[in-house]
């Protein structure tokens, strides 16, 4: 049975992975357009825009702007803008930000690794957290675990994420662990433990319902008949069954995460793709925006692929 | 089903999630050493990013660092004094004026501080937002360790704006094709040895530095956007010196008996920039009925939580040239304000808010932006005072574009600002610049005074000193008398400070951060 | 209906807001955008309940002001993504093929696309209004329900009650109500309640990075944003907001819970 289960595993494997080889590609490029589009409706003078983003508000100036746009040759039509964009990128270049001048890829690779390593640490503590708290609660509906976790998670809930990073640096101010900053391993625990806060707090309440629904299905009224223990029974039923809803939510706020840490971002001064691309947002870094958006969709792709497999291992009937 | 079907599963499922954080932490590997905390390295903390390494964007950092050098310095009390530039002397036309560069300068790359490079430098200098753009020069030329600019016509602020950052010099390496800046090799005490835009670098002693060894060895600067953030690090010893502290913050770090908490004026003015040509605020009147209804010491009080900081004309007392203490200060007189618009016939509807002659209901937008955290706050209190003189204001939170993009195509109303008056070491350069014939992007719209301009003009060119008072004099009067903007209060730079460091100071021109100056007590 | 106490304080306490939200600001009777700047970040006495802010401003009566506008197009925000959400989750576990396939194409194409972007497009429509940015939210929000919905709807489906009806001939529309909807209901309002704390936090997040702010108007998310400076010179002023807000969220909370074990 072990090994049938193998390889059916392995034979269900190679479909998962060329739909989403094959999504990956069509995500991209509708990403890429529209992204392109929508920063072409965007009301306001991008010349301006991106001379404000270039030299500030003491140096932004009409003179400044029009300057940018000779530079840039703003006032192309939009065709001849986005068949550049996709020369470019036919020929793997992403451009330059039209603000700070550097390659966009190397802006991406700089902020994307950030935030990855922020948004694993979070998803790995909030799994520390949520899982133990989830499962406490779901055995006994009701109890005080159940309860605490409640109130504890409605309060995450409605906490603005600033003022908690604030309170955790509070918190732990004793431990000598850095309010903000990168470059140590240390400033990555505070706005992690943030983030994982939050993320814990949902995901804590779904594996809570996923548990308490598989406690009152007939499939464990009929383990418990069999005297199987508690323990075991749990582990058999509920962990596939809470499993399926918790992946799907994870997969869900992890994308969040990724590109909504930026308040996190701001208050722990950690280099990120949400700072990337709200600066580049307001500055109109279309290049900037683009690329940032299309290394966000590859990343959730591949985060899709990977929500799949987990599903496609947690669940035969998927197969 | 057997018991043994889930384990494979149980083990996929944990070697999936843990491939996440395995993955993500990947680009650990490459970050440069971390930042010691051994006394050695200054960790300074700032609200500014870096933009850019231009020269013209976040250049200042390189200079305020002492990475890069300008020809001409400033000195505390602003008087230019040597800086790349050991001397210069101008003609008797005081059209040519020729910069002796200092013996001994070397770029950090080794290679002599050369007539060639200056001229590069401020050839694409020139072309760039900053200032050098508005000198009327002819040309430049080099020679081995001298440059020579040829003017047009006379301006004397020219050293003033030889003192601005985004003329500093670096490196012709520096440079790409166009004059793009690829990477920064300046001149100063300190190199760079770390560049993380836009966040953080790092700088250590230069041994191509000719003058005194400074005593800080190495720095270290990080960009932290949140005044929060920034207050919590001073307080915590994670940064000896953290600038730009929040209105709140400052008032809690002064009582913090393990920290130094410094505050220096600076020539910047939260103003409010009006439309003259605006059929409602053409009128003086209206201006001044505006002007009187804002209650400027409850600004300073409440939102800047600072009494000193109303301003009572245009220009601040750091500004000695400038500042005139003769002029009546500006008021906060709500009940003239209403009398004055009621002498325009303009009164209120049922709603409270006014009406002109036409019936035409008196509503004006004003922009502003949030770069400036003070700003929203402060249109919030402006917006309630006008409410209560009986204008309604539509505050609208922007970019800082707006404002100028809005000047040009005339459909800005008012906007809310703070200008840097000093950026170019002579305050007439800028003022020029905003209260010019046709206004400025910054300064006055749909107004303007030809005896201003020909004043402001005047004192670029050379003149007795008692000439110049006198034309400085007119410039003041005008600005306070006719309003084209109204100014709100005066800014100030403050900053918290380690005790354990010795010879720190506030630079009001925010130029330099004088870190040579510094050094541990021990 | 068994009424616990639980329930009851989870009613009491939506009564409570509401109550506030709806007749607040007629009550409190004081001019939310009145200023006195001599009277700043006072702390909670009896001429201002709830202290003021930091322009003098009555925190109650602009709480008050805020509690309307922020939760009625909260919950506008939530049900706009919700409702679609989970009738396209439910739709594509049913019909699956084609439909399913599209539907997934489109969820994860908004998934992948920044929710920035989208507000940021959603809030041009209209500059300066709150409703427009609480409606891009909910452009974001939708697939968090459509893929929990379609997940769980999917095992539903496939289980033998399901399998029973579909014998005996019932249709969808049945099988929804009998079946399905009664295991996805609590998920779906427990996201729901979760939906209305996330888009005033999202508003907050807005604020926070300087899009959305629009004096003087309080907004309780926008509110906790400008209140932000003061946290520990004056902790209640940023309490109130995230107090009301935690006093929601805990009252929907608690009415499902009893619903569900009555």
């Amino acid at each position: 049975m072990n090994a049938q289960t193998l390889i059916s595993f392995g034979r269900s494997l190679l479909p998962v992975l060329l739909r989403r080889g094959g999504q990956a590609l069509a995500v991209g490029v509708l990403v890429g357009m529209l992204s392109f589009l929508m920063m072409r409706w965007l009301p306001g003078d991008f010349a301006y825009r991106i001379a404000a983003g270039r030299y500030g508000y003491d140096l932004v100036s009409a003179e400044a702007a029009e300057a940018v746009r000779r530079e840039l040759a703003l006032d192309a039509p939009w065709y001849v803008a986005l068949a550049g964009w996709w020369q470019q990128l036919l020929a793997f270049d992403l451009g330059n930000s039209l603000v700070i001048g550097t390659p966009v890829i190397d802006e991406i690779r700089h902020q994307l690794g950030h935030t990855l390593m922020l948004a694993g640490a979070a998803l790995g503590l909030s799994l520390l957290i949520g899982l133990p708290l989830g499962v406490a609660a779901g055995l006994r509906p009701g109890g005080w675990a159940d309860r605490l976790g409640l109130l504890v998670s409605v309060a995450l809930r409605a906490f603005p994420p600033f003022l908690l990073g604030l309170l955790m640096v509070i918190v732990f101010a004793g431990a000598d662990l850095p309010a903000a900053g990168h470059g140590e391993a240390a400033n990555l625990f505070l706005p992690a433990l943030t983030l994982a806060l939050g993320l814990a707090a949902g995901s804590s309440r779904i594996v809570r319902e996923a548990i308490r629904n598989v406690l009152a299905s007939e499939h464990y009224a009929f383990a418990q008949t069999k005297g199987l223990p508690l323990s075991l029974a749990v582990w058999r039923h509920a962990l596939r069954n809470m499993a399926l809803p918790v992946v799907a939510y994870l997969g869900v706020q992890l994308v969040f995460v990724i590109e909504g840490v930026v308040i996190l971002e701001t208050l722990f001064a950690w280099p990120g793709i949400g700072h990337a691309l709200v600066h580049a947002v307001f500055w109109r870094d279309v290049p900037m925006i683009q690329g940032t958006c299309l290394m966000l969709a590859l990343c959730f792709v591949l985060l899709n692929a990977l929500v799949d497999l987990l599903c496609l291992a947690l669940d035969p009937r998927h197969r | 089903m057997a018991a043994d079907s889930f384990v494979p599963r149980r083990r996929a499922l944990l070697l999936g999630l843990g491939a996440l954080p395995l993955a993500a932490c990947r680009p650990q590997g490459d970050l440069p050493a971390a930042v010691e905390a051994d006394g050695q390295t200054l960790r300074l903390v700032g609200p500014w990013e870096i933009t850019g390494l231009d020269p013209s964007r976040a250049g200042y950092l390189f200079s305020r660092t002492e990475i890069s050098e300008t020809l001409v310095d400033l000195d505390d009390q602003g008087h230019y004094v040597a800086g790349l530039a050991s001397e210069w002397s101008v003609s008797a036309d005081r059209l040519h004026w020729r910069f002796r560069l200092r013996p001994g300068a070397r770029f950090h790359d080794g290679s002599p501080v050369s007539g060639a490079a200056v001229r590069q430098a401020l050839a694409f200098a020139r072309v760039k937002p900053g200032g050098l753009g508005m000198v009327p020069i002819e040309r430049i030329e080099a020679g081995e360790f001298t440059v020579d600019l040829h003017l047009r016509q006379i301006f004397e602020p020219l050293p003033a704006v030889l003192a601005h950052s985004s003329t500093q010099i670096l490196a012709p390496e520096c440079y790409g094709a166009s004059g793009s800046v690829r990477r920064i090799v300046g001149s100063g005490p300190y190199k760079l040895s770390l560049l993380e835009a836009p966040q953080r670098f790092a700088a250590e002693v230069a041994e191509t530095w000719d003058g005194p060894a400074p005593a800080i060895r190495r720095l270290h600067y990080l960009a932290v956007g949140r005044g929060e953030s920034r207050a919590l690090m001073a307080e915590s010893g994670q940064a000896d010196v953290v600038y730009g502290l929040d209105p709140a913050s400052w008032q809690r770090l002064r009582g913090n008996p393990r920290l130094q908490v410094q505050a220096v004026h600076l020539p910047r003015t939260i103003y409010l920039k009006l439309n003259a040509g605006h059929p409602l605020l053409a009128r003086r009147e209206v201006r001044e009925a505006i002007s009187l209804a804002i209650d400027r010491a409850g600004i300073a009080r409440a939102v800047l939580r600072d009494e000193s900081a109303a301003a009572s004309q245009l220009l601040p007392p750091v500004l000695p040239d400038w500042h005139d203490p003769a002029l009546a200060p500006l008021a906060t007189d709500l009940a003239r304000a209403g009398q004055l618009l009621d002498g325009l016939g303009w009164a209120r509807g049922a709603d409270g808010i006014r009406r002109d002659g036409q019936g035409e209901r008196l509503a004006l937008k004003l922009q502003t932006f949030p770069d400036r955290p003070e700003l929203p706050v402060v249109a919030a209190a402006i917006q309630e005072q006008m409410r209560q003189l009986g204008i309604a204001v539509e505050v609208a939170i922007g970019n800082s574009s707006d404002i100028p993009a809005g000047h040009r195509n005339g459909t800005l109303e008012m906007a809310l600002g703070a200008r840097n008056y000093a950026s170019i070491a002579d305050p007439s350069v800028t003022l020029l610049q905003d209260f010019g014939s046709a206004g400025g992007d910054w300064g006055a719209m749909g107004w303007s005074d030809p005896a201003l301009v020909s004043a402001l003009a005047s004192l670029q060119g050379s003149g007795e000193a008692a000439a110049r008072a006198a034309l400085r004099r007119q410039v003041t009067t005008t600005l306070q008398g006719e309003l084209p903007v109204i100014p709100v209060a005066w800014n100030r730079l403050v900053a918290a400070v380690q005790p354990g460091l010795a010879g720190f100071s506030l630079d009001p021109f925010e130029r330099s951060y004088r870190i040579s100056r510094m050094r541990w007590q021990s | 209906m068994k009424l616990t106490t639980l329930h009851r304080i989870g009613w009491l306490l939506l009564a409570a807001v509401a109550v506030f939200a709806a007749f607040g600001p007629a009550l409190t009777g004081t001019d939310p955008f009145a200023q006195d700047l001599r009277a700043f970040l006072q702390a909670p006495g009896l001429a201002h309940p709830l202290g003021t802010d930091h322009l003098g401003r009555s925190m109650l009566a602009r709480l008050a002001d805020a509690a309307q506008l922020s939760l009625g197009l909260a919950a506008l925000s939530v049900l706009s993504a919700a409702i679609p959400g989970t009738v396209l989750g439910i739709l594509a576990a049913w019909y699956g093929g084609a439909l399913e396939k599209v539907l997934l194409f489109i969820s994860d194409s908004v998934l992948a696309l920044p929710g920035l972007l989208l507000v940021l497009l959603l809030a041009t429509l209209a500059p300066g209004e709150f409703w427009p940015l609480y409606l891009g939210l909910s452009l974001a929000f939708w697939v968090e329900y459509f893929r929990v919905v379609r997940a769980s709807a999917r095992t539903l489906f496939a289980s033998p009650g399901v399998e029973a009806s579909l014998l005996l001939g019932f249709g969808l529309g049945y099988i929804v109500r009998r079946h399905v909807w009664p295991e996805l209901a609590p998920v779906v309002r427990t996201l729901a309640s979760f939906g209305l704390a996330a888009a005033v936090l999202a508003m907050a997040a807005l604020g926070f990075v300087g899009v959305g702010v629009k004096p003087p108007r309080p907004e309780l998310g926008v509110m906790m944003t400008e209140l932000l400076p003061y946290y520990q010179e004056a902790p209640w002023l940023i309490a109130a907001p995230v107090g009301l807000l935690a006093t929601t969220l805990l009252a929907l909370i608690l009415i499902q819970h009893e619903e569900k074990n009555a």
